[in-house]
């Protein structure tokens, strides 16, 4: 970049602040200096010499950071009247001269000040002797001096004058200062204790040659079009401030869809396009349709109490619909009408009125089924459900589940093939599938479909099977239905480059705001 | 899904051939399996098996077993399920047992003198099948003996707490039963399925020695194996006879693969069985059925013929015995998860491997949509991320101090949440009733993020409602909040008149006092003839409890869909 082009850029702040290093005696001038030389705010210059150290036109040539005291609101009302010390002396005293007692409670009934302030001043005059505590609580000042109220005092005074260096004290004054200054949590103090950082700039070799380019006329100059100047044409007579383009621009605070729900809507829709159709249901289940409806004896292992969670109350569903109820008990007792010899046990109907929080979406599929769907037709579902386990970076307390049905007369054991395999294309754009063997409760045969995923190599993308007849025909359906889900959760974590899946779900706001999904 | 351990030599010694590890992980998925970590040091593979219906692929011979079949073409049938007559020896079944521990099954195993790896791999088999086949022991449980010190026949039966002594193993003194569910670690652990019996069962022999206190703990004398003994004692008691026996059947498998000569032992109960009063163990349930040919090709869409699937359930390890049209299948008695014709197209498929069947592409038109809900939901995320608000995702199981103490809500008519009875954290105890104490936290943790903050969210709380069936309602619904030094009431009225206006549904405000929001700053939002939902400027009080520095407004509402 030329030197013209870059000192048409420069605004007329740092035009003034590169002036101001360039004339000074000396090489380098610190903020307040450059406050002076250039008489602007001291909020305009920080702004100036951040964009000139940006450009490397200036240097931070020293940083000095020392500890200034001052005096706080309630410090320049001590200063002014009494600090409570020296009114509780002179209150009391007063009192006394008139023959009258005081004790704690008439001082903190003038109120005057704060009762925990009345009580700290006391303890220390107590402490320092200056004041005794006589019959009936009433308060005596003795002969003694106390040394710190007379050196509050003195400091109240002299930092009352202007700022002071806190290292210009004594230890002893330091340290009551420190004990006597605002901190987080009490406010309420005469003094304020900052750390007060200098730093000192001075002309880069790039900014020196600039020097003799600085434009003269950068009062004539503007920097916004306005309507006024629109519309009187006077805008011809001012050239226009030409912007540093490259510096970052300010940040916005923008509306936004939530990445991972982003993620699941492309999800959604990719569902709808390929024909199938949404089915909702409740957080709250019973065992009947979260897991009985699907064949899940009621001994099963992942129906005890550390694998699912149980509702406090009501703790039972009020009914199950019939011929539901009775057919799903037949099926578990002796197969009834499914063709099947069941899981040979005694059926609880009580059992299955209990109420849980859904823990498988395929409850969903459960009750869809249950409704006299048509023939053919396929539904999804986004389902919520929950799990009783340990919260950690694999685990959330509540997550998602992709998952759905497809019924048809033409259903079986290659068609379910062939749906996961679209599955795999359209989903993962997977060209390499590999099918295993699996086990669910309520499907016959299972599948687990493996991927090769273009970026993330072999994953499992999800498990599926053909229904098996003790989840229909108890619940009126004829047909073969498959029954698919997929695991969707680590890819939309690799998109969004999130390594713990409670991250999903984050309530910071800026993890939130940054969240984007990868190209 | 169990895991075990198996070693690479004694699995090529059981499967018959030497396996190198790229054979067992392509044989894997004949017995759903995965193999999860392979330790180099010590050969010991994991191996994770997904059938919670094959107890017995829960352990190295099985594994190898079903492998066998497939690879040699049938399984080699075990003759000791077919002895006849009387056993050699008895165990006899007291009166009284019916009631506490009903059923026990036993065999004796004999000529394998036991090594260091096979007695490894029969405590790994004894602890699979008695933790999660046998419910923790409640259903069934086994234990091992030294058969040469047991005098025949064995009774099992009933004893006062403290009428009988001896040494469990892991102890130096002689324990009364009593003793034992009160000192023992396993009586402890496990001394809760007896909880409710007056008295004890035992398995003592004709010289009165005690073999064990099932299901808790063998005696030291009779029921501690050691390596190099030849003669042993396998028995299973428990609570449902076909699991009893099945998990016999399955270990006397097991030790009669490693070369042991199984001899079977009578039963004699007092009471009826399904299997008789005398039951000789193991025992052979002939679980099977006729299956039609059509069936398992109509369930595999795939014109296979009779004489193919008869040779895949061969393989796998099948009794078929086929007519024209159908076949008669038996499972081996190591199995018993046979149930419908569509487990035995299963094991078709698995045998003849998944990647034979090419995938038929669907055919079907039907029609994708959303659900009314999802639709509404959809436009209202639009016209909010159009009015410039973030959308939040939250978890929705929290605490009642977020939902209830935190909203000013305690004591209130709207302090009612569905809560967890078994809760794992007070931090994740009740579901939540509404989305706004969701984007409050949010403030409360984003302070000294970029101000404005606009939030939003549409999604599902749960209602208590005494009418429901279940006793609440899933309700989809949108809260937003606005946290920054201007934020109030009138900044989120306009908001919500302009949703309002788009939507196209009239709303009315009715000034009401709402514990969470300033008097005289808060309306109930009333739409479609219904009352809906809130808005006003959050208490100070709220904030405060949230530890929130930032004036905070907000609304929320029910979205009322024609079809919920």
């Amino acid at each position: 970049m030329s030197s013209s082009n870059q000192t048409d850029s420069l605004h007329p702040l740092e035009i003034q602040v590169l002036r101001a290093l360039g004339a000074g005696s000396t090489e380098s001038l610190k903020d307040p200096e450059l406050v002076q030389s250039t008489a602007l705010a001291p909020s305009q210059v920080s702004m100036a010499v951040g964009w000139l150290l940006t450009k490397q036109l200036v240097s931070q040539v020293s940083e000095t950071t020392t500890t200034l005291v001052v005096l706080t609101e309630v410090g320049t009302q001590f200063q002014q009247t009494a600090s409570p010390h020296e009114w509780i002396i002179q209150t009391v005293q007063a009192a006394s001269q008139d023959g009258e007692k005081r004790t704690v409670k008439d001082l903190q009934a003038i109120g005057q000040f704060q009762p925990s302030e009345l009580s700290r001043a006391i303890g220390l005059l107590k402490k320092e002797g200056m004041l005794t505590l006589g019959a009936g609580g009433s308060l005596h000042i003795t002969e003694q001096k106390s040394s710190s109220v007379e050196a509050l005092r003195w400091l109240l005074n002299h930092i009352h004058e202007g700022s002071r260096l806190l290292d210009s004290f004594s230890d002893d004054h330091q340290a009551l200062l420190r004990q006597y200054a605002v901190k987080r949590g009490n406010t309420q103090e005469p003094f304020r204790i900052d750390d007060h950082t200098e730093r000192a700039y001075g002309l880069t070799g790039k900014g020196r040659n600039l020097l003799p380019h600085l434009r003269e006329d950068a009062a004539e100059e503007i920097s916004q079009l306005t309507p006024e100047l629109l519309k009187d044409g006077s805008w011809r007579k001012y050239s226009f401030r030409k912007y540093s383009i490259q510096l970052r621009p300010p940040r916005l605070a923008i509306g936004r869809r939530h990445a991972y729900r982003e993620f699941l809507d492309t999800v959604k829709a990719k569902l709808t396009s390929m024909g199938f159709q949404e089915m909702r249901g409740e957080l709250v289940e019973t065992e009947f349709w979260n897991m009985d409806a699907l064949f899940m004896p009621q001994f099963h292992p992942a129906r005890a109490i550390h694998d699912v969670y149980f509702v406090k109350e009501p703790t039972h569903a009020t009914r199950i619909p019939e011929p539901f109820l009775s057919q799903v008990a037949e099926a578990h007792k002796n197969g009834g009408i499914t063709g099947s010899k069941g899981w040979q046990y005694s059926y609880d109907p009580e059992r299955a009125k209990r109420l849980v929080l859904r823990s498988q979406g395929t409850a969903v599929s459960a009750r869809t089924l249950a409704s006299n769907p048509p023939v053919p037709s396929k539904f999804f579902s986004i389902a919520r459900c929950f799990r009783y386990d340990q919260v950690d970076a694999t685990h959330a307390t509540d997550f998602f589940q992709v998952e759905g049905i497809v019924l048809g007369s033409d259903i079986n054991f290659r068609t379910l093939l062939g749906l996961l395999k679209l599955f795999a294309t359209e989903m993962a754009q997977a060209k390499e599938i590999r099918f295993l063997p699996a086990y669910f409760p309520f499907t016959e045969p299972s599948v687990e479909m493996h991927v090769r995923h273009p970026k993330l190599g072999w994953m499992e993308l999800g498990g599926a099977g053909l229904f098996r007849s003790e989840v229909t025909v108890p619940l009126g359906v004829t047909v073969p239905v498959i029954a698919w889900g997929l695991g969707l959760d680590r890819m939309a974590m690799v998109a969004l480059g999130i390594q713990d899946i409670r991250d999903l779900f984050t309530s910071d706001l800026e993890a939130v705001r940054n969240m984007r999904r990868k190209p | 899904m169990p895991t075990i351990s198996i070693f690479q030599e004694d699995f090529s010694r059981l499967v018959g051939r030497p396996a190198s590890m790229s054979d067992i992980e392509q044989w894997m998925p004949l017995v759903k399996g995965e193999v999860k970590d392979v330790s180099n040091d010590t050969g010991e593979i994991r191996v994770e098996l997904q059938d919670t219906n094959r107890p017995d692929l829960w352990c190295v011979e099985g594994i190898a077993r079903q492998i066998r079949s497939v690879l040699t073409g049938s399984q080699t049938p075990y003759t000791f399920f077919a002895s006849r007559g009387r056993a050699k020896r008895r165990i006899q079944v007291m009166q009284g047992m019916e009631t506490v521990r009903p059923f026990v099954a036993a065999c004796a195993s004999l000529d394998y003198p036991i090594t260091e790896l096979g007695l490894e791999q029969c405590i790994q088999t004894q602890e699979k099948l008695a933790d999660a086949f046998g419910r923790k022991r409640e259903t069934v449980s086994i234990g091992l003996y030294r058969l040469a010190s047991i005098a025949f026949p064995v009774t099992y039966g009933l004893v006062q707490p403290n009428d009988v002594r001896f040494t469990p193993l892991g102890f130096e003194e002689k324990m009364t039963p009593h003793e034992i569910l009160t000192v023992h670690p396993k009586g402890l652990e496990y001394g809760g399925i007896l909880a409710d019996c007056e008295h004890l069962p035992l398995l003592w022999d004709t010289n009165g020695q005690v073999l064990s206190f099932p299901p808790i703990i063998n005696s030291r004398e009779l029921g501690e194996v050691h390596i190099g003994d030849t003669e042993l004692l396998v028995e299973v008691t428990g609570t449902d006879l076909s699991m009893v026996v099945l998990a016999l059947n399955i270990f006397a498998s097991n030790l009669a693969d490693r070369g042991a000569t199984i001899e079977p032992i009578d039963i004699v109960y007092p009471y009826e069985t399904t299997m008789g009063k005398t039951v000789k163990t193991p025992f052979d349930m002939g679980n099977g059925q006729r299956v039609s040919f059509h069936a398992i090709e109509q369930a595999l869409g795939m014109p296979l013929g009779a004489e193919a699937i008869q040779t895949a359930l061969a393989a796998y390890g099948y009794q078929v015995k086929a007519t024209r049209q159908s076949v008669s299948v038996k499972l081996p008695a190591f199995r018993n998860d046979l149930m419908h014709v569509m487990d035995v197209a299963e094991d078709v498929a698995i045998t003849r491997g998944y990647d034979s069947f090419s995938p038929i592409m669907p055919q079907a038109f039907t029609v994708g949509a959303l659900s009314e809900q999802e639709q509404t939901s959809d436009r209202l995320r639009d016209l909010m991320v159009g009015f410039g608000f973030q959308e939040m995702f939250s978890n929705i199981l929290s605490s009642r101090q977020e939902f209830v103490e935190r909203m000013r809500l305690t004591a209130t008519e709207h302090d009612s949440l569905v809560e967890v009875d078994n809760i794992m954290s007070l931090t994740y105890a009740c579901l939540r009733p509404s989305i706004l104490p969701c984007l409050l936290r949010v403030e409360a943790l984003s302070p000294r993020v970029f101000y404005p903050h606009l939030l939003f969210e549409a999604g599902e709380v749960a209602r208590v409602d005494v009418e429901a069936d279940t006793g609440s309602r899933t309700v989809l619904s949108l809260a937003a909040i606005s946290a920054h030094p201007g934020a109030n009431f009138s900044e989120m009225h306009s908001y919500l008149d302009l949703l309002m206006y788009y939507m196209v549904w009239p709303y009315d405000l009715e000034p009401v006092s709402h514990p969470s929001f300033l008097d005289g700053r808060v309306g109930r939002i009333h739409c479609q003839g219904q009352m809906v939902g809130y808005i006003g400027e959050f208490h100070p009080e709220v904030l405060e409890a949230w530890q929130i520095d930032m004036p905070t407004s907000g609304f929320e509402f029910e979205v009322i869909t024609q079809k919920t």
